[in-house]
C-alpha cells in the first residue's frame, strides 16, 4: 500500500514493495523457479507409463503444487513496507576555508568571492542568522559576517557534512559554498547516509593559469652513504607545454642547487623528474625541490616543496684485525658476529713469523693478510675499525697508518684494543695513529716492565665522568657505581704517558698514575677531526662476561658495555651531549611543536651556562622565525613548546647557549606542509558539487552571482520513520504444510503404482 | 740406551732453541690455559703430561699465547670462570657430579665457556663414555650431543683436516654440543691426550695406531685446531676466507 497522510503537522509517506529474501534477488529466484520447473516436468513425462490416465491428474497436480510450495519457501517472499516523513529543517551553510580558496583567478580570488556570497546571504538573516560552519582540514562554528581567511591544509567536505549535523540534528539541508576541491571523497556516500539534502554554489570557475609540483616525494627512511631518490610530478595548467627546470637544494649546499633537471611538460598534463641524492650522515635530511614562477602563476606556494627524510645505517660495517687469537678477541668476535645489523670483516693473525707450523702450506687454512686491500681500497667503506692487540710492523702497514688517520680525521671511527702487541710494543706513539688516539703512548724503546702491568685491578669511573653513557651502566651515578665495584677484576694494563687534551678519560686504575701524575687511563675517547677514537688499555674486558657471569650470576656486562661503546663509535646520536629533537618531522602551519633534548658537556654533566639557553627556529635563509627560552632540569634535559612556522618549506630548530662566548649548537630540520597536497592540484571542480547536489536532491548554482537568498532554498528533510519486513512463509507452518503434501503424493504415488 | 737420551736432550734443546719469542700475555688471565677438571672416581689424568704438551704444541705452531703449566680445578672451584677452556679426560667411569658442580659446568657453558672432552679408554671400555653422557644429560637436558659433520669449521680453524684422530684412529667423527649457534662442547673418543703425551725427556709415552707417527702429526694439528677453534669461532667460514680454502682443498 502506498499512500502519504499528516501525522502530526508532518507528511508520512508508506511505501510497499514486494521482493524476496534469496541471495541473489529476482534473478536467483527466476532461476530457481525454471529448474524447479524443468525437474516437475522430466519427473511427469516419466511418471506417465507408470499410472493410469485417470490418476495422472491428480498426481500431476498434487506434484506441482509440491514444487511451487517448496520453491516459495526457499526464496521468501517479502514485502517491505517504509515509512519516511519529510520534515522542515535549519538550513545551514558550509563555507569552504581551505587554501585553494586563495587561488585567484582573473576576476579575483575565489575566497573574495565567497565572502561576497556571504555578506549577500547575510542580508535578511540578522533576526535569524542560519548555522554557519567554516571547513577545510577540521569543522567550526562560524558566521556569515566575520572574515574567512582560507589557511586550511585539507578539504574534507564528508567529514564537514556530518561535523555540522552531529552539531545541529534541526539541520535538514545544507547549503555548500566552494570550490569543490574535495580531497577527503565520499561526500555524496556521507549526504546519503545523513538524509540531508545538499545545495551547491561553485566558486573559482574560470581560467587558471598555474605551473606547479603536483607530488614531491624521497623515501621517508634512507639509507647512509647510499643514494635516495627524490622524485617530483611537475604540473602545467592553463599554457602551452613547454620546458620547466626543477632544481633541487640540500644538504650544506646552502641556495646553490645541488641538481637540476628540465622536464617537458605538456599543456594541462604533468610530467615527472627523479634526483638521486647521496645521503652522508645519520639523522634528519632536508631537501626542497623548486620550480620558477611564470607571470600570472596562480599559486606560486605550490612551485616549492621541502621534503624530509631520516638517514639510518643499513649496516654497520665493522673491520676488526686482532694480533693474535686470544679470549678478548674471541669475546668481541662473538659480539660483533651476534648483531644482525653488523656487516663483520675479521682478520686475525693465527701466525707469527716465527712459529713453526710443522706443515707445508698446502695443509693450513691460512691466508694472506691482504693489507693493501683493506687500508687502501676499502678502508673508507668502513664505520668502525678495530686495532685489537695488534702489531702493523711485521705486515709492512706503515703506507698504511696515514690513511688510517686520514679515515678517522674525515669521519671514521677508531679503536684500540690492548695486549701485549698493543700501545707502545706496538710502536704506535712514533706514527700518525699517535694523532688519534685520546692517549699518549709510551716510546716503542720502553721496556715492557714499564709499558705493562699485570695486577688484578677494579677500574673506576674516572671523576666527572660519572654520567657518561659509555661508563653509567645504572639509573644514576650511583647505581653505576655499585654495578663497577661489583665486576670482576680486569689483569694487565698497557701503561700510557698520559691522556691528551681534548680527550675524555672514563676509567681509570683505581691506584697506578702516569709519568704526568694523573690516575692510568683504562678507557679514553676523543673525536680527532670529525671522527672518533676510543681506547681500551686493556685485554682482559672478556673477564666482564663469563667470570663476573660466574662470581655474579649476570654475565651480560660484557655486552652492555662494548653495545655502548659500539653506540658511540657509530656515532648513535642519543649518546650525543648536545641535542634537540622534535615530536614529529611534519608539522602544519602554526602547529604545536613538542622540542626536547639535552645540553651537557662533553662529560654529560649539565652545561653551566653565561645566559639562558634559547630555541631558535630559522628557515633556508638563516631567519629567526620564532624563538623560546629553554630550562634545563638537574640532568642537563629540558622539554620546549614552539609554534610551527605559518609558511610552508624546511626549517630547522636550533639549540642555542652561551657557553664562556662560544655558541653551542644543536639542530634539528622539520618541515612545514602549508602547501601540501592541498594546493598540488588547484583547479575548482564544479562537477563534483554538482553530482553531489544532483544526488541529494539538492540546487547546484554555478556562482556566487547565480545562487539564490538563503530563504528560497528548500530546506525539508527526509527522514525514514521505520521499516516492516513481512515474510508469511518464514514460519515452521509452512514447512509444516510442504511436508504434508509431499507426503501426500509420495502415498498415493506408491498406491497408484508410481515409485 | 745412553746414545738414545742424549739424542733425546739434543732434539728438545733444539726445539726449545727455536721457540717462538712471541708476545707474552701481559697478565696471566690472557695466556690460554689447558685447565684440566679434576673429578670424584675414575681417573682425571690418565695422560698427566698431554696438556702441558698441548699448551706446549700450540704455542710452537700458532700465535696464541699458552700457559706453559696448565692449571686443574674442579667444577665447583669458583675459580673455572677465570679461564673459559676446560679438559676433561678419562678412562673408567667416574662418580656423578654434584650438584653443585653439575650447576656450574651449565652455567660455565652457557657463559661462554668451552668444554673439550678426551675419551682415553681402552677400546671396548664405556665406562669413561657411560658417565660423560650422564652428566653432560644432566647439565644441559636440552641440549644433546650429536655428531659434528668433517665439514665444520673445527676442521679447517687452523691445519685443512680430513678427520678427527688421537692415539688411536677411532670413530671419523666428534661429537659436540652446541650452545648458542657456537659449539661449546667437542667430545672426542680417540684418546687424543694419548697422542700428545711425552715424557720429560721428549719421549713419546704412547705408541700411535695403526699409522704410526704420521697419525701422531695429525692427532697434534687436531688438537691445535680445537684450541683454535675455542678461540677463533667460525672466523674461517668468513666468506674472504673461501676461496683460499677451496683451492688448497682442491675445490
Amino acid at each position: 500500500m502506498n499512500g502519504t497522510e499528516e501525522v502530526a503537522g508532518r507528511l508520512v509517506t508508506v511505501q510497499s514493495a514486494w521482493g524476496v529474501a534469496v541471495p541473489g534477488g529476482a534473478s536467483a529466484a527466476l532461476l530457481l523457479g525454471l529448474a524447479f520447473a524443468v525437474l516437475v516436468v522430466l519427473d511427469l513425462r516419466g511418471l506417465g507409463g507408470k499410472v493410469t490416465r485417470e490418476r495422472f491428474p491428480a498426481l500431476a497436480a498434487l506434484r506441482v503444487v509440491s514444487a511451487l510450495l517448496v520453491w516459495l519457501v526457499a526464496v521468501q517472499p517479502t514485502v517491505r513496507r517504509d515509512e519516511v516523513a519529510e520534515e522542515e529543517g535549519r538550513l545551514a551553510v558550509l563555507l569552504d576555508v581551505s587554501r585553494s580558496m586563495e587561488v585567484r583567478t582573473p576576476t579575483g580570488s575565489r575566497r573574495d568571492e565567497l565572502e561576497t556570497l556571504a555578506r549577500r546571504w547575510m542580508e535578511g538573516t540578522e533576526e535569524a542568522p542560519p548555522p554557519v560552519f567554516a571547513f577545510g582540514a577540521t569543522t567550526r562554528t562560524s558566521r556569515l559576517g566575520e572574515p574567512h581567511p582560507a589557511r586550511d591544509d585539507d578539504t574534507l567536505l564528508a567529514a564537514a557534512l556530518g561535523s555540522a549535523i552531529e552539531t545541529d540534528p534541526s539541520i535538514g539541508a545544507v547549503v555548500v559554498a566552494s570550490d569543490g576541491a574535495d580531497r577527503g571523497g565520499s561526500a555524496i556516500e556521507a549526504a546519503t547516509s545523513l538524509g540531508i539534502r545538499v545545495h551547491t554554489v561553485a566558486l573559482g570557475e574560470g581560467p587558471l593559469r598555474d605551473d606547479g609540483i603536483a607530488e614531491a616525494s624521497i623515501d621517508r627512511v634512507a639509507f647512509l652513504r647510499r643514494p635516495a631518490r627524490v622524485r617530483a610530478v611537475v604540473r602545467r595548467i592553463g599554457a602551452p607545454g613547454g620546458p620547466i627546470p626543477v632544481r633541487l637544494f640540500g644538504g650544506d649546499a646552502g641556495d646553490v642547487p645541488i641538481a637540476e633537471r628540465i622536464v617537458e611538460v605538456p599543456e594541462d598534463g604533468t610530467a615527472e623528474v627523479s634526483f638521486e641524492v647521496n645521503l652522508s650522515e645519520l639523522g634528519r635530511a632536508l631537501f626542497t625541490i623548486s620550480i620558477p614562477s611564470p607571470a600570472g602563476d596562480a599559486v606560486p606556494e605550490n612551485d616549492r616543496r621541502a621534503l624530509l627524510t631520516r638517514v639510518v645505517r643499513d649496516h654497520l660495517r665493522v673491520l676488526h684485525v686482532a694480533g693474535q687469537p686470544s679470549w678478548d678477541q674471541r669475546w668481541l668476535r662473538g659480539l660483533l658476529e651476534r648483531d644482525p645489523t653488523m656487516d663483520l670483516i675479521s682478520f686475525f693473525i693465527l701466525r707469527s713469523g716465527t712459529d713453526m707450523v710443522m706443515a707445508d702450506a698446502s695443509d693450513l687454512a691460512l691466508i694472506p693478510f691482504p693489507t693493501d686491500e683493506l687500508f687502501s681500497e676499502h678502508l673508507g667503506s668502513f664505520d668502525v675499525v678495530f686495532f685489537q692487540n695488534f702489531e702493523y710492523a711485521p705486515y709492512a702497514m706503515e703506507v698504511h697508518l696515514p690513511r688510517i688517520r686520514e679515515y678517522v680525521e674525515r669521519g671514521g671511527s677508531f679503536a684500540m684494543i690492548g695486549g701485549p702487541l698493543s700501545f707502545s710494543a706496538a710502536g704506535y706513539a712514533e706514527t700518525e695513529i699517535q694523532r688519534i688516539l685520546p692517549v699518549e703512548v709510551l716510546p716503542r724503546s720502553t721496556p715492557a716492565s714499564v709499558a705493562t702491568t699485570s695486577d688484578r685491578f677494579r677500574p673506576v669511573v674516572a671523576r666527572g665522568a660519572e654520567r657518561h653513557p659509555l661508563v653509567m651502566l645504572g639509573a644514576d651515578p650511583s647505581t653505576s657505581a655499585d654495578t663497577w665495584a661489583a665486576l670482576a677484576p680486569l689483569q694487565g694494563l698497557n701503561v700510557v704517558a698520559r691522556s691528551l687534551p681534548g680527550a675524555h678519560v672514563l676509567l681509570t686504575h683505581p691506584s697506578d698514575r702516569t709519568g704526568s701524575g694523573e690516575p692510568s687511563p683504562v678507557l679514553a675517547i676523543s673525536e680527532p677531526g670529525r671522527g672518533r677514537s676510543l681506547a681500551v688499555m686493556t685485554d682482559t674486558t672478556w673477564r666482564w662476561g663469563i667470570t663476573s657471569g660466574g662470581a655474579t650470576g649476570d654475565a651480560s656486562f660484557y655486552e652492555r658495555f662494548w653495545d655502548r661503546a659500539l653506540r658511540w663509535l657509530a656515532r648513535d646520536t642519543t649518546l650525543d651531549p648536545v641535542r634537540v629533537t622534535t615530536d614529529r618531522e611534519r608539522y602544519g602551519a602554526g602547529a604545536r611543536m613538542a622540542v626536547r633534548g639535552t645540553l651537557r658537556d662533553g662529560w654529560h654533566a649539565p652545561l653551566t651556562l653565561d645566559a639562558p639557553a634559547r630555541l631558535v627556529i630559522v628557515d633556508g635563509g638563516e631567519r629567526e622565525l620564532g624563538t623560546v627560552p629553554v630550562a634545563l632540569d638537574e640532568t642537563g634535559a629540558f622539554d620546549a613548546v614552539m609554534a610551527a612556522p605559518e609558511v610552508a618549506g624546511g626549517f630547522h630548530v636550533r639549540l642555542v647557549a652561551e657557553r664562556g662566548g662560544e655558541a653551542v649548537l644543536a639542530e634539528e630540520p622539520f618541515v612545514v606542509e602549508t602547501g601540501g597536497d592541498e594546493l598540488a592540484d588547484p583547479r575548482a571542480r564544479p562537477d563534483l558539487l554538482e553530482e553531489l547536489s544532483r544526488a541529494s536532491e539538492g540546487s547546484h548554482f554555478r556562482g556566487a552571482d547565480r545562487a539564490p537568498r538563503l530563504g528560497e532554498l528548500d530546506a525539508t528533510r527526509v527522514r525514514t520513520l521505520g521499516t516492516e519486513l513481512v515474510r508469511p512463509l518464514a514460519s515452521a507452518w509452512a514447512l509444516v504444510l510442504v511436508m504434508g503434501v509431499l507426503g501426500v503424493e509420495w502415498i498415493l504415488r506408491r498406491r497408484w503404482g508410481g515409485r | 740406551m745412553l746414545a738414545r737420551t742424549i739424542t733425546t736432550l739434543a732434539a728438545a734443546l733444539l726445539l726449545a732453541a727455536l721457540a717462538p719469542a712471541g708476545a707474552e700475555a701481559i697478565g696471566e688471565a690472557s695466556a690460554f690455559d689447558v685447565r684440566t677438571i679434576e673429578y670424584t672416581g675414575g681417573n682425571f689424568r690418565p695422560r698427566e703430561s698431554a696438556p702441558r704438551r698441548l699448551a706446549w704444541e700450540v704455542r710452537k705452531r700458532t700465535s696464541i699465547d699458552t700457559a706453559l703449566e696448565p692449571s686443574t680445578a674442579r667444577l665447583d672451584d669458583p675459580t673455572i670462570f677465570e679461564t673459559p677452556f676446560l679438559s676433561w679426560t678419562g678412562d673408567a667411569a667416574f662418580e656423578p657430579l654434584s650438584d653443585a658442580e653439575s650447576s656450574a659446568l651449565a652455567q660455565f657453558l652457557s657463559y661462554g665457556g668451552f668444554v673439550l672432552i678426551d675419551d682415553a679408554s681402552a677400546e671396548g671400555d664405556l665406562g669413561f663414555d657411560a658417565s660423560i653422557r650422564r652428566e653432560l644429560s644432566r647439565a644441559l637436558p636440552d641440549a644433546p650431543l650429536a655428531e659434528l659433520p668433517n665439514d665444520h669449521v673445527l676442521f679447517r680453524s687452523f691445519y685443512l683436516l680430513e678427520r678427527p684422530e688421537g692415539r688411536i684412529r677411532g670413530p671419523d667423527h666428534v661429537e659436540a654440543i652446541t650452545v648458542s649457534d657456537r659449539v661449546a662442547v667437542i667430545y672426542t673418543r680417540h684418546d687424543l691426550g694419548g697422542a700428545l703425551a711425552r715424557d720429560n725427556l721428549g719421549n713419546w709415552e704412547f705408541a700411535v695406531e695403526p699409522d704410526g707417527e704420521a697419525q701422531r702429526e695429525r692427532a697434534i694439528r687436531f688438537a691445535v685446531n680445537v684450541v683454535m677453534y675455542a678461540l677463533c669461532l667460525d672466523y674461517k667460514d668468513d666468506q674472504v676466507h673461501a676461496p683460499f680454502i677451496m683451492r688448497r682443498r682442491g675445490g
